[in-house]
């Protein structure tokens, strides 16, 4: 056992602590707990003066632990832990205490009790202080390449956006060519552009030289975590491997067919996918087209918007208008979904196109008749009757069938409607729990063209982050399981967010300290108490407990 | 009666520990009886944490942590609700759990965090001190308290614990997602028996006794104690040691 | 150094961010963590931005400030991202790669490197003014910080109201100041960044509302902004997080929520302000958790909540939190004489004219261009669409019409956080791709 030598440095921090609390009486009190060998007080710890006094006295003493008592350590325990480390102390055998922030600055009014307090506070620090052991922080290597599953629209600009980077980059596409959905596409809004222009570009990703594009081909496993992933891949019946840093999800989403709702049947009645293909042929010739919203949208089965209907509408109906302007078009809505400048402003255009807009609401839906579609009119409170010679039926874009098979395979979770579920939906909108996985595009949420694209962009710097570090450094406070102790229940593989425990060839629980946050949820959750959290063990936490200051 | 409640506080570093910080910057003025044990996740405390505090004498304990939906590490604080709430029905069967809360705390409240923990303060003085610096009550609450902690360091109730959240929300081994009433009356039914279980190996520890004589120490049906001696006898941890009469009696195996 | 896949190369330059709200700093985190040196350019005391003003945040009801402040610490403790608060950019030379930019940093009378923001100051400070924080609800002192939690943490002084400015007396932070902080004789000074490619992320303003009499803001006390409402739920606001209505501080029961204020609206701004469905919805929510005898109306247009899981919040807000969505067009609100405001509203539906009293009115005042937008184009050369945002390309937003400059957040367009989280990532990936190539 080394011999623990503790030195304790206590800030006035001007008079925010020193104008409350006793120093004086707290330093005296401290220099009698057992291993301290050096105690002192300074005015500001902070200071270049006190930091250096600190590496002196570690010199000077042989101090093997350092604890400050100060402000709190979500400030500046890292100034001191750097401090330490520059002395030749392992950064993680300082402990700071708190004795401005929760206890001099609120109890003010009552200074001796706030003094008693600062010397419990310090006395469980100092006992968890002994129970400190050295760590280190953990290095793994980074392949600096990208695997990109999905090679539609967003797929190919975070391939290109990586690339340019410098970047390795492999595309796998389950069909037998790049450009997903905008394939099938007739023109785009919000400019009327030919689909076909935005995959010009396809030229650009397979020529490129860090590209590598792998058609008609998809990924049967996935092992190994940030950094060193491996994806097996089968193409027809051929099986190889590709080892990349990261791995980007953008396998999109595919539009609802409506089979068996309001009369589909491919000719009369057609979804806004198919009418995408008579434009393109330029094979529309009816007069009367009544469009209708939120077709098994919005409903029990898919609570959500799919956010791109709304405009696609607009942009069919305003196309049909330039070809054929004595055209009867009217659209059937519960709520037209055009946020921000540019779209809104298309819809005000469509408005002035004389397109008719109706709005419907679920519980009263329209009909689709023989030759007409019935809606109940709330404004005049009665059934009007719009003849058609069409009816366009605008569906949402739904998930992949096969999506919930790549979860499984990269441990990533999904929402209710299978679209996959990222790490935090305002903050971390593209990344997952999970290091090293991103997503943009459809596959995340329904998305249109300029959205897939940002989101592809913003998934490759997010990758980027990873793939240019030489190595990817972790902090060493993790969980550790202890084999020998271990069950194997696997109660830790589940509870852990982060998918940082998993069971080895060996059949054995280990923690992948790359992944683990260290917020010691499973060695919490241990029925065996075989998982160590390392910087705050079951010994420290308790010990600390053990020493607030109550006997009896 | 006059006395000066010690209250420990385990605080979750993202929020309600920055929570606490934001008091201090805003000069709120709150008692002076927490002392606070800061952790990274309010689901690292471990319920055997609280009972070690309990036993040394701590007069109150509060557990704070993100507000649900907010916790920095996704869910551990879903993990804590879960636990704590395990500890909170032990508690219940000994009179206990007032002493312990378990409150979210996020890291814009301070005054939040003051008026949670002042209301605490108040609640424990009122309470008075622990019974178990009381002679009168110490060996009793001791054995109580210890009883709780070999149930919750036992494998079983921990498992049950562990798996709750994914058995409500992915189900089973057989698939079978079982709802949260349901697995909280099995849970239920479990952690009284653990608790029933863990007082009889308690008393049979240092002297073997008969049904009727654990029966009338633990005020519990002879033949329920019959039921648990046989578990608890299949599970290796009591053994027949002689009879007396006609009632054989049972001690408890002790561990190497 | 800067590292790409082909190994090592030389390093080109920086990336200069104008702008340190949530986009801004998600901008510069994502390039500082990617190696890039960044400058971050701020013209408040503190970065933060909107979000920082904002109680919580949708559609997950998590604690804004809980979530930002990390980001916070990270931008303030990374080596990579040089802060530039108090300051604003003057000039721009040079071009893509090799661009020169002349910053304006204007002067703080506080030693960055001396004050502690242990606060002794502002308690002694003998000015009080209003905080624009705190959207003018309650008073600050002429030293101050933005918010407790502003990065970097360090008081500022109130030039325009410090009694020594303005009167030549005073000087009493300079004598309570045991760090020795306070520095009366700092000026503004002129600074050159040399940068490879810069991206713009200057946010936005709200719109005057006063500029619609009929809906009687500054005339009826319980008609409040969306951001004032903010500032009035929040914990850490001018009520800690008791709400009470502006007049005579009582409890309010009935809350009307009116969206689409001064945007979809051709006299003032025909476009969608993006995200006032969903925070109207959300405040309406938090105000009935802290009294769920509560009952909110919302009246909209449309409602427009397409985003992840958005319509989900919607039906909870209608199951669980008592909330009643009107669609409608508010002709007018008048108060009776209890001051309650009294909203009169055409029922879209059914083209009839009704009306309602209310507690409190709530005014969804939309997103509009920075009003030094014009200016900031001009010093940088680039163009503005036909509102004053800033104006991408279609299908490319972020980019901008000139070379190695980009766009995100709200700057651009109206938006919600995640998607100028997004934005943020996705122009820091182009500017980065800027830098690497060359």
């Amino acid at each position: 056992m080394e011999d623990i030598k503790i030195g304790v440095f206590i800030c006035h921090c001007g008079t925010n602590i020193g104008g409350v609390l006793d120093i004086a009486s707290i330093t005296e009190y401290v220099k009698t707990l057992p291993n301290v060998i050096y105690a002192a007080d300074n005015i500001y710890t902070c200071s270049e003066v006190g930091l250096s006094e600190i590496r002196n006295k570690i010199k000077e003493f042989n101090l093997n632990r350092v604890i400050v008592a100060s402000c709190t350590p979500r400030t500046h325990e890292s100034l001191f832990r750097n401090t330490c480390q520059e002395a030749g102390l392992n950064p993680y055998l300082f402990e700071m205490v708190n004795i401005r922030d929760q206890d001099s600055w609120v109890h003010m009014k009552e200074p001796e009790k706030g003094t008693e307090k600062a010397k419990d506070l310090i006395r469980m620090g100092l006992s968890k202080a002994i129970l400190l052991r050295p760590l280190e922080k953990i290095k793994v290597d980074i392949n600096p390449s990208a695997l990109i599953i999905g090679g539609g629209i967003s797929g190919i600009h975070a391939a290109l956006n990586l690339a340019n980077q410098g970047f390795q980059t492999t595309i796998i596409e389950k069909e037998s060519e790049l450009g997903g959905n905008l394939k099938l596409l007739n023109k785009l809004y919000p400019i009327q552009v030919d689909a076909s222009k935005l995959l010009e570009i396809i030229y650009m990703v397979e020529s490129h030289r860090n590209i590598n594009v792998i058609t008609s081909s998809i990924p049967v496993k996935v092992e190994g975590f940030i950094g060193n992933f491996e994806t097996t891949i089968k193409k027809n019946k051929q099986i190889s491997k590709i080892k990349t840093g990261i791995i980007i999800i953008a396998t999109g989403a595919k539009a609802l067919i409506p089979e068996g709702l309001f009369g589909y049947n491919g000719k009369t009645v057609i979804s806004q996918l198919d009418l995408e293909q008579l434009l393109k042929e330029n094979n529309v010739n009816a007069q009367n087209i009544v469009m209708i919203q939120c077709v098994g949208a919005r409903n029990d089965v898919r609570p959500y918007c799919s956010k791109i209907c709304c405009m696609t509408a607009l942009k069919n109906a305003m196309l049909i208008k330039e070809i054929n302007p004595n055209a009867n078009i009217t659209i059937l809505f519960r709520d037209i979904q055009t946020q921000g400048t540019t779209y809104e402003d298309y819809y005000r255009k469509a408005r002035e196109k004389a397109i008719l807009f109706v709005k419907y609401s679920p519980e009263k839906p329209p009909l689709v008749k023989n030759s007409v579609v019935e809606v109940y009119n709330e404004l005049r409170n009665l059934i009007i009757n719009i003849p058609y010679d069409l009816v366009v039926l605008s569906t949402p874009l739904i998930a992949h069938e096969d999506s919930t098979k790549l979860a499984k395979m990269l441990k990533i979770p999904q929402q209710d409607n299978k679209f996959f579920l990222e790490a935090h939906v305002k903050l971390r909108p593209v990344d997952f729990a999970t290091d090293g996985i991103f997503v943009c595009g459809s596959a995340h949420w329904p998305a249109d063209v300029r959205e897939s694209i940002t989101q592809a962009y913003a998934a490759a710097s997010r990758a980027s982050r990873f793939l240019s570090k030489d190595y990817l450094e972790v902090e060493g406070a993790t969980a550790e399981v202890d084999t020998e102790i271990c069950i194997k229940c696997k109660i830790c593989i589940k509870i852990c967010p982060f998918s940082a425990i998993s069971k080895n060839q060996e059949g054995e629980i280990l923690v992948n300290k790359i992944l683990c946050k260290a917020c010691g949820v499973c060695g919490a959750s241990c029925p065996v108490g075989a998982i160590t959290i390392h910087h705050f063990t079951d010994e420290q936490i308790i010990s600390e407990i053990l020493s607030c200051g109550v006997g009896y | 009666m006059d006395y000066e409640p010690k209250i420990l506080g385990f605080l979750c570093n993202w929020c309600s520990y920055a929570g606490a910080d934001l008091a201090g910057v805003s000069r709120i003025q709150y008692a002076p009886n927490l002392r606070v044990i800061r952790v990274m996740c309010s689901g690292r405390i471990d319920p055997i944490f609280i009972l070690e505090g309990f036993l040394k004498g701590i007069d109150g304990i509060m557990v704070l942590g993100c507000h649900l939906g907010d916790c920095h590490y996704i869910n551990g604080n879903y993990e804590a609700e879960i636990k704590i709430g395990v500890l909170n029905k032990l508690l219940k069967l000994i009179g206990f759990s007032e002493r312990l809360i378990l409150d979210w705390v996020s890291a814009s409240e301070g005054n939040r965090f003051a008026q949670v923990v002042n209301e605490f303060t108040e609640k424990i003085r009122d309470l008075g001190p622990s019974p178990i610096k009381d002679k009168k009550y110490k060996i009793n609450i001791t054995d109580e308290l210890n009883v709780i902690k070999s149930a919750l360091s036992d494998i079983r109730l921990r498992v049950f614990i562990g798996r709750k959240r994914s058995i409500i929300t992915e189900g089973n081994v057989y698939g079978e997602v079982i709802s949260e009433e349901e697995f909280d009356k099995i849970l239920d039914q479990a952690i009284y028996d653990e608790y029933i279980r863990n007082k009889i190996l308690l008393k049979i520890k240092n002297k073997s006794k008969s049904v009727p004589e654990i029966s009338k120490e633990i005020r519990v049906e002879p033949n329920r104690v019959l039921e648990h001696i046989i578990c608890l006898k299949s599970r290796g941890l009591v053994d027949f040691d002689k009879i007396i009469d006609i009632y054989p009696k049972f001690i408890s195996i002790k561990e190497e | 150094m800067l590292k790409n896949g082909d190994g090592l190369m030389e390093k080109t330059g920086a990336v200069l961010i104008i702008g340190g709200g949530i986009a801004g700093i998600q901008a510069s985190l994502d390039l500082a963590e990617r190696g890039v040196n960044v400058e971050l350019v701020e013209k408040n005391a503190c970065i933060g931005g909107r979000m920082a003003q904002l109680d919580k945040t949708f559609p997950t009801n998590d604690c804004s400030i809980c979530i930002l402040a990390p980001k916070l610490a990270e931008c303030s403790h990374n080596s990579k991202i040089t802060l530039h608060t108090l300051s604003e950019v003057k000039e721009l030379s040079g071009n893509v790669g090799n661009f020169k930019v002349k910053v304006l940093k204007k002067a703080r009378y506080v030693k960055e490197d001396r004050c502690i923001n242990c606060g002794v100051c502002v308690e002694k400070c003998p000015m009080r003014v209003n905080d624009e924080f705190d959207m003018n609800l309650r008073k600050r002192k002429a030293i101050y910080i933005d918010y407790v939690q502003g990065v970097p943490a360090i008081m500022t002084i109130d030039k325009e109201n410090c009694l020594f400015f303005t009167k030549g007396t005073c000087k009493i932070c300079e004598s309570v100041c045991e760090r020795e902080a306070i520095d009366f004789d700092q000026k503004d000074k002129e600074i050159e960044l040399f940068v490879g490619s810069i991206i713009i992320a200057a946010g936005y303003d709200m719109f005057d509302v006063s500029l619609i009499p009929r809906l009687g803001y500054g005339r009826i006390n319980n008609v409040v902004t969306g951001l004032e409402f903010e500032r009035l739920i929040c914990a850490s606001g001018p009520l800690g997080g008791h709400l009470v209505r502006p007049s005579d501080k009582k409890e309010p029961k009935k809350l009307a929520f009116i969206n689409c204020v001064g945007s979809r609206d051709i006299k003032n701004n025909p476009y969608c302000s993006s995200c006032c469905c969903m925070y109207t919805t959300k405040e309406a929510m938090i105000a009935h958790e802290h009294d769920n005898g509560l009952k909110s109306t919302i009246f909209y247009i449309d409602l427009r909540a397409p985003g992840k899981d958005f319509q989900k919040y919607i039906k909870r807000g209608i199951r669980d939190y008592n909330l009643n969505y009107v669609k409608a067009k508010v002709a007018k609100i008048i108060e009776d004489k209890e001051k309650n405001p009294i909203v009169i509203y055409e029922d879209i539906n059914t083209f009839k004219i009704k009306q309602e009293i209310f507690d409190i009115v709530i005014l969804a005042n939309t997103i509009v261009p920075k009003r030094d937008a014009g200016e900031l184009a001009k010093v940088l050369g680039v163009e503005l669409d036909h509102y004053n945002f800033f104006k991408g390309e279609t299908y490319h937003p972020q980019i901008t019409s000139k070379k190695g400059i980009f766009l995100c957040g709200a700057c651009r367009e109206p938006m919600d956080i995640p998607t100028s989280v997004i934005d943020a990532s996705s122009a820091a990936a182009r500017a980065a791709e800027i830098i690497i190539e060359r």
